[in-house]
């Protein structure tokens, strides 16, 4: 049974919106403003407190915010976990293709004495390469 | 509490913990702002609460997997967790005298301006900053997060009746404090 302290209490506590009331008061909450005047004032009075309790937005969690709960789910490959793991691998690839992409340019276009330090000189080019290395033993004499 | 009639959370909640990526995301996108708000509204620091919410999402992650269905409703346990974690750094605060308070502009009324909508939120906000903490949490919970009011007596760990109590003095209180905004 609702009474008028009852319901100001009521009103006091969950504010002006019967809805917002616990379930099980609401429909009597509901007959009783129906049939006393005075409960509209009350409600009416806390509508205010609701209303200025409404101007207060919180704000949107941030994109940053979002990724980074979503990377810490331990089990969880997310699409962006993934989408990052493959440009980062990605990356990785590509600068080793560019080393092996110099070093073939490298030995295509480098004098063929460059080209035999790197590959290791044929047996029978010894002397030329001790020339190489050591100036004072250059047969055609520095 | 049934698996079926109670908890809209469940399934998603044992998908995530199961590793599914696109449970992970739903998660979050159906949580990740009801935790921060709460730690927004409770800290009245954006930088801490966002803080907050990611200890609290580590937290979530490391239950998920075995999660019990039948137990409390996720969401009841997420604001637990998140109002524990609150707690933590608030603790830390008063230990550290030398905090600053949250940088918040001034909000009274200038002479020639009526309250913008915006004016009247900082207003609101700084008067629940000013509440008592339980006051604080229990308008936050009811009001902002829309708990029910056996659940968020729950949260708090106090009877319905107390919890009834420190909406009415919260509410009373800030009443007091924002009565210009009545004009």
């Amino acid at each position: 049974m609702m009474t008028e302290d009852r319901f100001a209490a009521l009103a006091e506590a969950y504010g002006g919106d019967i809805a917002r009331w616990p379930a099980e008061v609401r429909a009597d909450a509901e007959a009783f403003t129906a049939m006393h005047a005075e409960a509209a004032a009350v409600l009416e009075r806390e509508r205010g407190l609701d209303a200025a309790l409404d101007a207060d937005v919180a704000g949107a969690p941030g994109a940053l915010l979002r990724q980074r709960v979503i990377d810490s789910a331990p089990a969880a490959l997310s699409a962006g976990r993934i989408w990052r793991w493959l440009t980062g691998a990605g990356l990785g690839l590509g600068l080793a293709a560019a080393c092996a992409c110099g070093v073939a340019a490298g030995m295509t276009l480098a004098p063929p004495s460059v080209t035999r330090m790197i590959s290791g000189p044929p047996a029978e080019s010894s002397d030329e390469l001790t020339a190489l290395i050591d100036p004072a033993t250059d047969p055609e004499g520095a | 509490m049934t698996a079926g009639e109670g908890d809209p959370d469940e399934e998603l909640v044992l998908r995530a913990g199961q590793g599914d990526p696109a449970a992970v995301q739903a998660l979050v996108a159906r949580k990740l702002r009801r935790v921060l708000a709460l730690a927004e509204r409770v800290l009245g620091d954006a930088g801490d609460a966002e803080d907050v919410a990611q200890e609290t999402f580590i937290k979530v992650w490391r239950h998920a997997a075995a999660w019990r269905p039948g137990a409390a409703r996720f969401d009841t346990w997420l604001h637990r967790v998140t109002l524990n974690l609150c707690y933590d750094r608030l603790r830390r605060r008063r230990e550290r005298p030398t905090a600053e308070t949250p940088d918040l502009p001034d909000p009274g009324p200038g002479p020639d301006r009526g309250l913008e909508a915006e004016d009247v939120g900082r207003r609101v906000r700084l008067a629940m900053l000013d509440l008592p903490l339980r006051q604080r949490e229990a308008i936050v919970l009811c009001h902002y997060q829309e708990l029910g009011n056996i659940e968020a007596a729950q949260v708090m760990g106090v009877s319905v009746e107390a919890l009834e109590s420190l909406l009415s003095r919260g509410r009373r209180a800030l009443r007091g404090a924002l009565t210009d905004l009545k004009e």
